[in-house]
């Protein structure tokens, strides 16, 4: 097996230049950074802050993980040259089988050198690759990990020695948090210990995740070669009349093929570890890819990847078509894609088939696994795309918590479509933000946040208006709230609290200061003063 | 006949009976609520209004029940395993057209932010559409129109919920509903505590519950509770009745 790895895909979709700092961030944790950024003792798992603070240059990039998979098909498309048989595991991580290949360009090191020559001209410059080739995907993936770039930029285990190459690995990379973590605390803290013990007994203990993490850790594929099956005819096809150009159509029908697909296949006591996309445009060509997922690939996840899938296609068909009329040289564009309305005719699809390419008995990893719940999630998941059919795709929301000082800012609406329904969203709990947040407002929260703050004049018994002053002190004792219609006495008040956001950043930096009243009519209110002016932002209602 | 129904198995005579009435399947409301709701939880299929200052802190309080989050006011916000709860499911609700709601705070009272949908604008023609389509499939849609519901749409929207055994929630204490919600919680805000005059904080507030049905009346008298208390949740004011019955010993 090959693998060839774009370390940091998610910094690389964004068409960062490597000599710039910068970083994708996930919940306050950087996932990815880019050489430059490295250079200056970002890494990724560290929290945004500290980024920030070790490198104040830092471009702080949100995860657009539809962009990185539609960007990732170049890479793929490159490889098709070498053999026809890509897999894709997920944006940044390719695959396919050597046996064909090293035997026609004359051995795995004459292989990688081919594999670089192609697909560096599509990174262009922006990203760099690695290559390891192993017996099995996992050694190959910790191979390509393994490169060192001062000695070059793939790593080849021969045939047979892939264990060997494993043994010394630390017990953590085996993929599953969880047991590694059983492992090291009962002294196997490498693969090698953890490979030398009995098949028979890591099963009776461990189950089958420990069986499947054993045959890892013994340079094996995830699933014995006796157990796949020859997938039996079960793909699904939807047509298009007219032929598809947007990806939100495309995308619509992938949910609805990914669902269908996944009833069939679970109806049978199946799950998918592999899954071929096929799509056929309007002038006949035929495209496939392949995609591989550890474990299985639930409908969400299926869906998930035709539309990356079906993206990366149009978005080529787009870019080839700019070429054509010299608009654009590059083999695609890094720039925000431009609206899909202008694709002209000929780049339609027709038809998108997903095949399932490798089937393994279903073992309860799958999504239904509690029963009413995962239903329940399905029938609040079709009332939601009758709502989007209705009022448009952002329409519905769903909450996620975010970092924040202020009332609204702790908590985010992201588009029902982007999510499951019916999977755990860890974003949800409240304990996905990693504390602390100096400065944020003392619990409770207020429970009415003014959409459209009010402006209001917070005035001393004297009548004179009250400021905040540089040492976050007030000017003078409150003691009149002035609304547009109304005037209340103040009775009590707290504060004020004050927030110097973002004082690194001239455009978003904000000067703010909140402080909390509770009027005469016993209603507690929370007012901020930004720029010399009072808003009611909250009430307690 | 009597004398058979007493020597048939009441099991077999549950089975008997015949199909259940929406009414006889409830949503469970707080603990502290239920001497004053009627049939002691609130009724499928019917509409509740939140009214009065503090009320959409009471109506987080019972969203955060219905959904079968972990039960406010009890022990102070402990983080909860989830096992059983994750798989027996629990509801889901939308909050239609409310802005200025702000969730951060639903979830400090216990509502499941993995179980909420929200439309933030449904746009002035569609408002009754969205409700109607969100009725059919969460247990509770909170809702508060800016402009006055038609009476056609009400009579969509109450059969809507009646036939799918669902709750619409008033948030704006059913003031543009163009009758009279099932069951209105009145909450009238007494004052808050550890705010001083530029000191403290806001930290707990002491409210009354009333609680007024369209069929029933107003329910016997309110009860006192601390909404929230100081670790966020509902609770009742357990102070004040302290406070009365030394009152009583000392007479």
């Amino acid at each position: 097996m090959l693998v060839v790895w774009c370390p940091d895909w998610p910094v690389v979709a964004w068409g960062v230049p490597l000599d710039e700092p910068a970083a994708v961030v996930v919940a306050n944790r950087v996932i990815a950074c880019s050489p430059a950024a490295r250079a200056e003792g970002v890494s990724v798992g560290i929290r945004r802050r500290d980024a920030q603070g070790r490198c104040p240059d830092l471009a702080i990039l949100e995860r657009d993980v539809d962009r990185e998979g539609r960007l990732f098909e170049p890479v793929a498309v490159a490889l098709e040259a070498i053999t026809p048989e890509v897999e894709v595991a997920g944006p940044g991580l390719v695959g396919f089988p050597t046996r064909g290949p090293s035997k026609f360009f004359g051995g795995d090191e004459l292989l990688t050198d081919e594999v670089l020559a192609v697909v560096e001209p599509v990174l262009a410059g922006r990203g760099v690759c690695r290559i390891g080739v192993a017996d099995g995907v996992f050694a190959a993936r910790l191979a390509a990990r393994a490169v060192r770039t001062n000695i070059g930029n793939a790593v080849v285990i021969p045939p047979g020695e892939s264990a060997s190459f494993l043994a010394p690995i630390a017990i953590g990379e085996i993929g599953n948090p969880e047991l590694a973590d059983v492992l090291g605390r009962l002294g196997l803290t490498t693969l090698g210990a953890f490979a030398s013990l009995a098949a028979a007994d890591v099963v009776g203990r461990f189950g089958q995740a420990g069986q499947i993490a054993h045959r890892l850790a013994k340079g094996d594929d995830e699933h014995p070669p006796d157990l796949r099956r020859p997938a039996p005819d079960m793909a699904v096809t939807w047509q298009f009349e007219p032929a598809a150009i947007r990806i939100d159509r495309c995308a619509f029908a992938a949910k609805a093929l990914a669902d269908e697909l996944h009833a069939t296949l679970s109806a049978n006591g199946l799950a998918c570890v592999r899954v071929a996309i096929e799509a056929e445009t309007e002038s006949g060509d035929v495209h496939v890819r392949l995609w591989r997922h550890e474990g299985a690939l639930s409908a969400a996840a299926l869906a998930e990847r035709a539309r990356w899938q079906l993206d990366g296609w149009l978005h080529i068909a787009r870019a080839a078509r700019q070429v054509g009329s010299g608009g654009s040289t590059a083999a695609y564009d890094h720039a925000d894609a431009a609206e899909p309305d202008d694709v002209g005719v000929g780049a339609g699809i027709v038809r998108l088939s997903l095949i399932p390419d490798e089937v393994v008995p279903a073992t309860g990893r799958q999504l239904g696994f509690w029963g009413g719940r995962a239903e329940r999630a399905d029938e609040v998941t079709r009332a939601v795309a009758r709502i989007q059919g209705l009022l448009g795709p952002e329409s519905v929301s769903v909450p996620e918590w975010r970092g924040g000082r202020g009332p609204a800012e702790q908590i985010s609406l992201i588009p029902a479509a982007a999510v499951d329904l019916g999977e755990e969203r860890v974003a949800t709990k409240p304990h996905f933000v990693a504390d602390p947040w100096p400065g944020r407002l003392p619990m409770p929260a207020p429970a009415k946040v003014s959409a459209d703050p009010a402006a209001i004049d917070l005035l001393d018994a004297a009548g004179g208006s009250i400021g905040v002053t540089g040492r976050g002190e007030l000017t003078s004792w409150p003691a009149v709230v002035v609304g547009k219609m109304r005037r209340r006495t103040v009775q009590e008040w707290a504060g004020p609290w004050p927030a110097d956001e973002r004082w690194w950043d001239v455009m978003a930096h904000r000067r703010r200061a909140r402080m909390q009243v509770v009027l005469d009519d016993g209603s507690a209110h929370l007012l901020v003063i930004e720029d010399g002016t009072w808003w009611l932002e909250a009430s307690y209602h | 006949m009597a004398v058979l129904a007493e020597r048939l198995d009441p099991e077999l005579l549950s089975k008997l009976k015949p199909v259940t009435l929406a009414q006889d399947r409830l949503i469970e409301v707080p603990e502290v609520l239920k001497p004053l709701v009627p049939w002691g939880g609130l009724q499928r299929g019917t509409s509740v209004a939140f009214d009065g200052v503090g009320s959409w802190s009471l109506a987080m309080a019972v969203m955060a029940v219905a959904l079968g989050g972990q039960a406010a006011g009890q022990a102070p916000r402990q983080e909860q395993e989830h096992t059983i709860d994750e798989s027996s499911g629990g509801g889901w609700m939308a909050v239609v057209g409310v802005p200025s709601f702000n969730l951060a705070a639903a979830a400090g009272f216990g509502v499941r932010l993995d179980r909420l949908l929200v439309v933030e604008d449904p746009g002035p023609g569609r408002w009754a559409t969205v409700v109607a389509t969100l009725l059919e499939s969460v247990d509770l849609v909170a809702v508060a129109p800016g402009v006055r519901v038609g009476d056609r749409d009400r009579r969509r929207l109450s059969a809507r919920a009646r036939e799918q055994e669902s709750v619409l929630v008033h948030l704006d204490g059913g003031r543009t509903w163009p009758s009279l919600p099932d069951l209105t919680f009145q909450v009238e805000a007494q004052g808050w505590e550890g705010i001083g005059a530029g000191h403290g904080h806001l930290q707990r507030r002491r409210a009354t519950v009333a609680v007024r049905g369209r069929r029933t009346g107003v329910a016997s008298g309110g009860c006192e509770v601390w909404l929230p208390n100081e670790h966020g949740h509902l609770a009742p004011c357990l102070e004040a009745e302290n406070l009365i019955m030394q009152g009583c010993a000392t007479e």
